[in-house]
């Protein structure tokens, strides 16, 4: 890269992480991506302030669709000439540093960023607009509260009273930190998932909730009138000025990917880009850091599909092919995927009745009992693609096999399968 | 009301964030396994609180939920008659801390509680984030045989330190992470049991659940295994505690 305006310091870390990633693949270690960031970061802690500089067009957080979010955003914007983001959805300092320095210096950048990474990404790339999705329980060892981000978010955006925000204005959560912020467009993008946002967060009142409009009887706070809405029926996206965009033709499918198009049209607005030669570019996005994607994993052929808690579960169910077409699950507590899964306990594994269910991953016991209380038949397998894995009958015969798993295990299927 | 028992889940989008949907579940399922029928009746904030159920359950909540139940739990006033009556109720952390005399709001100020538990919570200096077992306690009358035999298994997640009164018994010895802060897990008195303990509770504890399901109809249970939970209870154990 013509890195001729950096600082040296920045320069030369930048050659270390190159080393380091190619050395992590060479020997067969993985991506590269986290070790290569550490590095850099380690050598000059303002790499990504030196990167970043001017060019950030946008940084992508919310709880679920971040990484979808995203491609769909980097690939409208590209109507305006090259994006650089994550390949993988890496959203922490190391996976944005490195995303960072290996494009293009002149290409616009569309981050994804971890929800509580964001106040300090904010500071130093400086972005034009931030999105903000929906906030709900996941990884609560890690972020505790659902309560705290959104405060954290709004302390975040006092300090930057130029960005303009794009808000979902369905999640009480993000309404609350971007509430008094000056610039926001706000999108009707849906709430799929209302229990972690039942009391204000202002005033610790009861909300008071209509379909989607919700207010609080106690502040005074309530849905702000949208700028954006994603209808139903078929899906749509309908602007300020009542113009319609069909989204019935994305490549990613649910109700989740419409709203996830929605807020990327919004976004794209804001930047001054046309929202419908954007919508055109977000049609061909059918797979993103293998979301979705086909792989081929020891004898089966799996649909990978990314589920981490109960909002994106419970969403993700519906996309699945009716019953009695089994499914793999598997559920790992590393780090990443959250340490505590007490959370099968809120998702709806009811819908999967009459379909057998392959539970697997280092907590496949916890979704055993679940599975086994919800009524529905199982197998517990320990690795489903070993040759002779136990799988129900007709399961190797599929042309297809939809496997929903927790991230760590997303990950490992992703990298060691091939793609089919 | 047909059904041999009724169990209460109290306050589920304000006490319910680790999913301790997972108890009442889990005590349907028991009661079933031991021949009962029960009906579970989901009680939303607005709604009154019933005084004549047989088991109540309160989970866990985030600090603004948590002054948010106990407002309208003290306004409504029937889990304070179900409690002197000696109703089976199991209350999971923010719920637990709610029970007791204080517990500490979002900015750590001390929060009247219901007062139907002799304890107080005040804030840890760090939060308890992680795996929580513990090993059962010999009852408080040595001439009684204890309420459990079982070790505990479960996940905390809480700010809170409780310190128990003179009249309440700890639920557990803690083998591995915080419990109430002072070694002990949890607090047992009368027919409340309140606890750290996520996971959810009940269904990594079902000694737990049918201790709730015996109070509530007042007869022996068998114990009954179930193997599925027994794989869980040893490999939870085995990976914690390394046996």
């Amino acid at each position: 890269m013509a890195s001729g305006k950096l600082p040296w310091r920045t320069r030369s870390a930048l050659a270390a992480g190159r080393a380091a990633s190619a050395l992590s693949r060479a020997t067969g270690r993985g991506e590269g991506m986290v070790i290569g960031g550490q590095v850099i970061l380690r050598i000059a802690p303002e790499a990504i302030a030196d990167l970043a500089r001017n060019r950030v067009a946008a940084l992508v957080s919310a709880t679920n669709g971040k990484t979808s979010t995203t491609r769909l955003l980097a690939s409208s914007l590209e109507q305006a000439g090259p994006v650089v983001s994550q390949p993988t959805g890496a959203n922490l300092s190391t996976g944005i540093v490195v995303a960072l320095s290996d494009a293009d210096p002149t290409a616009r950048a569309v981050l994804e960023v971890d929800e509580l990474y964001l106040p300090q990404i904010m500071r130093q790339t400086a972005p034009q607009i931030i999105l903000l999705g929906n906030l709900s329980r996941d990884q609560l060892d890690r972020m505790n509260e659902v309560a705290m981000i959104a405060r954290r978010w709004r302390d975040m955006l006092a300090q930057h009273p130029d960005v303009h925000v794009v808000a979902n204005a369905d999640d009480p959560m993000i309404e609350f930190a971007a509430a008094e912020h000056a610039h926001v467009s706000w999108v009707a993008a849906g709430q799929a998932w209302a229990s972690d946002s039942a009391v204000c967060a202002e005033c610790g009142t009861l909300l008071r909730r209509d379909d989607a409009d919700w207010s609080c009887p106690g502040c005074g706070r309530r849905r702000p009138p949208p700028d954006w809405s994603l209808l139903a029926d078929p899906w749509r996206a309908v602007d300020p000025a009542g113009r319609e965009y069909d989204l019935s033709q994305l490549g990613l499918p649910g109700r989740f990917n419409a709203a996830n198009a929605t807020m990327a049209l919004a976004a794209t607005a804001a930047l001054g880009a046309d929202p419908a030669v954007g919508l055109l570019r977000m049609q061909s996005v059918d797979s993103v850091s293998g979301r979705y994607g086909v792989f081929h994993v020891g004898a089966l052929n799996i649909r990978l599909l990314l589920a981490k808690n109960p909002a994106g579960w419970t969403e993700l169910l519906d996309i699945m092919p009716p019953a009695p077409t089994p499914v793999i699950i598997t559920i790992n507590s590393d780090y990443a995927d959250g340490r505590d899964p007490s959370w099968l306990w809120d998702v709806p594994f009811e819908k999967l009745r009459g379909r057998t269910v392959v539970a697997t991953g280092f907590r496949r016991r916890d979704l055993a009992v679940r599975l086994t209380q919800a009524n529905i038949d199982h197998v517990v397998i320990d690795n489903p693609y070993a040759p002779d894995a136990p799988l129900p009958p007709g399961m190797r015969d599929l042309p297809q096999v939809d496997c929903a798993a927790t991230y760590t295990a997303f990950q490992q299927l992703r990298t060691s399968g091939v793609p089919a | 009301m047909s059904a041999d028992l009724t169990i209460a889940a109290i306050y589920a989008d304000l006490l319910g964030t680790y999913g301790d949907n997972g108890n009442a579940a889990t005590l349907l399922h028991r009661a079933r396994l031991h021949g009962l029928s029960a009906d579970v009746i989901s009680i939303q904030p607005g709604d009154p609180v019933p005084s004549q159920a047989d088991i109540y359950l309160l989970g866990g909540g985030e600090d603004t939920a948590q002054t948010a139940a106990c407002s309208a739990l003290r306004a409504d006033g029937n889990i304070r008659t179900a409690a002197e009556r000696g109703a089976a109720i199991l209350a999971i952390c923010a719920g637990y801390q709610l029970f007791g005399e204080y517990f500490p709001d979002s900015t750590g100020t001390r929060s009247p509680g219901l007062g139907l538990l002799d304890i107080r919570t005040d804030r840890l200096a760090q939060r308890a984030v992680g795996e929580l077992a513990a090993a059962p306690v010999p009852a408080a009358d040595s001439t009684e045989p204890p309420l459990f035999s079982e070790r505990f298994t479960g996940y905390e997640n809480h700010a809170g330190g409780t310190v128990r009164g003179p009249s309440v018994q700890p639920l557990g010895r803690v083998l591995a992470g915080v419990g109430n802060g002072d070694g002990t897990e949890g607090s047992v008195s009368g027919h409340i049991i309140g606890s750290y303990l996520h996971g959810p509770c009940l269904v990594r504890n079902p000694e737990i659940a049918d201790q709730l399901l015996r109070w509530a109809v007042d007869r022996e249970l068998p114990a009954l295994e179930e193997q599925a939970v027994s794989e869980l209870r040893a490999e939870r154990f085995r990976t914690v505690l390394g046996h």
